[in-house]
């Protein structure tokens, strides 16, 4: 881990790698969605809509690996003060919190015609909007109090304590009475019928292409506003 | 410096009120009713009389039935262990069938009939194809006429 | 209810948003890495 505390070796390695994760996150994406429009059968219960867990399920999982993200960053820098790790956390932030609207927005669009309902406080939706206030509140938080390195120790701690909120996510279907169900993938078992999963894992695999394309980018612009600052400093100093 | 530090400690501040605000919510959802009762609590007489709530199940098959007025639909709901009526005016979503889950969002009359002025569809985690069963069936059918094993 | 227009729906906020991010975060880094190239050149 520690080889990529120089940010010249980080460079070194994120420079070549990121159009690799953009353009082919955009194809696997491509080829993910057409197929989940074309290529799979409708749902016996749902029919057509069945279509947007190929949008939704994919943002859900990385809206919530996103803050996961945030949360080790934040370990690293408090405890290891790895040096990269408070950059990684703030270039999270924003594709994370992107990644769970758009989960609530299309599940939103999904529930209308299945559920007959836009929104429900249930315990699933309603801990999935509070994981987008606490990016929003991440943010804004990580912004204010960021150092020249561009880091921030108050952020960094609001990282780790907010991560709480993800597993309440994960088992809120198991443990309140809600609207929405329980999990159809789990580590034993899957109960989507494979002529409607193959697309999923497709998907998940260009949507987190496109997050780590676009967290280089954000880590690649914050790395070189703090060499611009520096070099300021040093200018005037001189 | 100082002033610095107070915004730090303000920070601080606010980012405790908005998880203890998260907490409380999250712990407020637990202790009310959650998002709906069941049939079974409904049977125990854990379920208050005229008060707005939810009440959840699957629709038991061959329940639904449509009242003379032509508008109003009763059906019964049950979560295997206990049934409960109910009685609905109004429009049901496109997954709202027997056999199928439904929330239905009103009152429990004192009768022991739940009247609802919503309702709506609730699926559980399974995702099939339609006509999965006649598909397999034919592919069997096929097969025996060819002299095969399916 | 025909369940297509909320299928384009979610799927054009979609490509919108990752579209919409992804072309922010690149412009945003091209401007940020040319402007420490040019500091650093300005001695």
């Amino acid at each position: 881990m520690h080889i990529f505390a120089n940010p010249n070796r980080f460079l070194g390695i994120a420079r070549p790698l990121t159009p690799w994760l953009g353009w082919g996150g955009a194809v696997l994406t491509a080829i993910a969605l057409l197929s989940g429009l074309f290529l799979t059968p409708p749902e016996q219960l749902q029919g057509e809509s069945v279509r947007i867990m190929y949008v939704h399920v994919p943002s859900a999982w990385l809206g919530m690996g996103g803050w996961t993200g945030i949360a080790v960053a934040s370990l690293m820098q408090l405890v290891w003060r790895h040096p990269l790790a408070a950059v990684a956390a703030r270039a999270v932030a924003l594709p994370g919190a992107l990644f769970t609207a758009i989960c609530l927005v299309t599940g939103s669009i999904w529930g209308r015609p299945t559920w007959g309902t836009w929104w429900e406080w249930d315990g699933r939706l309603t801990s999935m909007l509070v994981l987008l206030f606490l990016y929003i509140a991440y943010i804004a938080l990580a912004g204010a109090t960021a150092d020249r390195a561009g880091g921030s120790r108050v952020a960094a701690i609001f990282g780790l304590v907010g991560a709480i909120n993800i597993p309440i996510i994960k088992y809120s279907v198991d443990w309140w009475n809600t609207l929405h169900q329980t999990a159809s993938i789990t580590l034993t078992k899957n109960t989507i019928d494979p002529s409607i999963l193959w697309p999923l894992p497709i998907a998940l695999i260009g949507f987190s292409m496109l997050f780590g394309g676009i967290v280089l980018m954000r880590m690649r612009a914050l790395l070189a506003e703090a060499r611009i600052e520096a070099r300021l400093k040093r200018m005037a100093d001189a | 410096m100082k002033a610095k530090h107070q915004r730090l400690v303000l920070a601080l501040v606010a980012v405790g009120a908005i998880i203890g605000a998260a907490f409380l919510a999250m712990s407020a959802l637990k202790d009310t009713a959650a998002l709906f009762r069941t049939p079974s609590e409904v049977a125990k007489g854990q379920v208050p009389i005229d008060k707005p709530m939810r009440l959840a199940g699957m629709v038991v098959p061959g329940s639904i039935a449509r009242d003379a007025d032509g508008v109003t639909i009763r059906f019964l709901l049950t979560d295997e262990g206990a049934t409960a009526p109910v009685r609905f005016r109004g429009i049901t979503p496109d997954l709202f069938k027997e056999g199928s889950g439904a929330v239905a969002e009103g009152r429990l009359g004192a009768d022991g009939i739940f009247v609802a002025d919503n309702i709506l569809a609730k699926h559980d985690e399974r995702y099939m194809p339609p006509q999965m069963e006649s598909a397999m069936k034919s592919e069997k059918d096929k097969a025996a006429r060819q002299g095969r094993r399916p | 209810m025909n369940h297509w227009p909320f299928i384009i729906a979610a799927y054009a906020i979609t490509i919108a948003g990752l579209a919409g991010l992804t072309l922010a975060s690149y412009a945003a880094m091209r401007r940020a890495e040319a402007r420490a190239d040019a500091v650093r050149k300005s001695r």
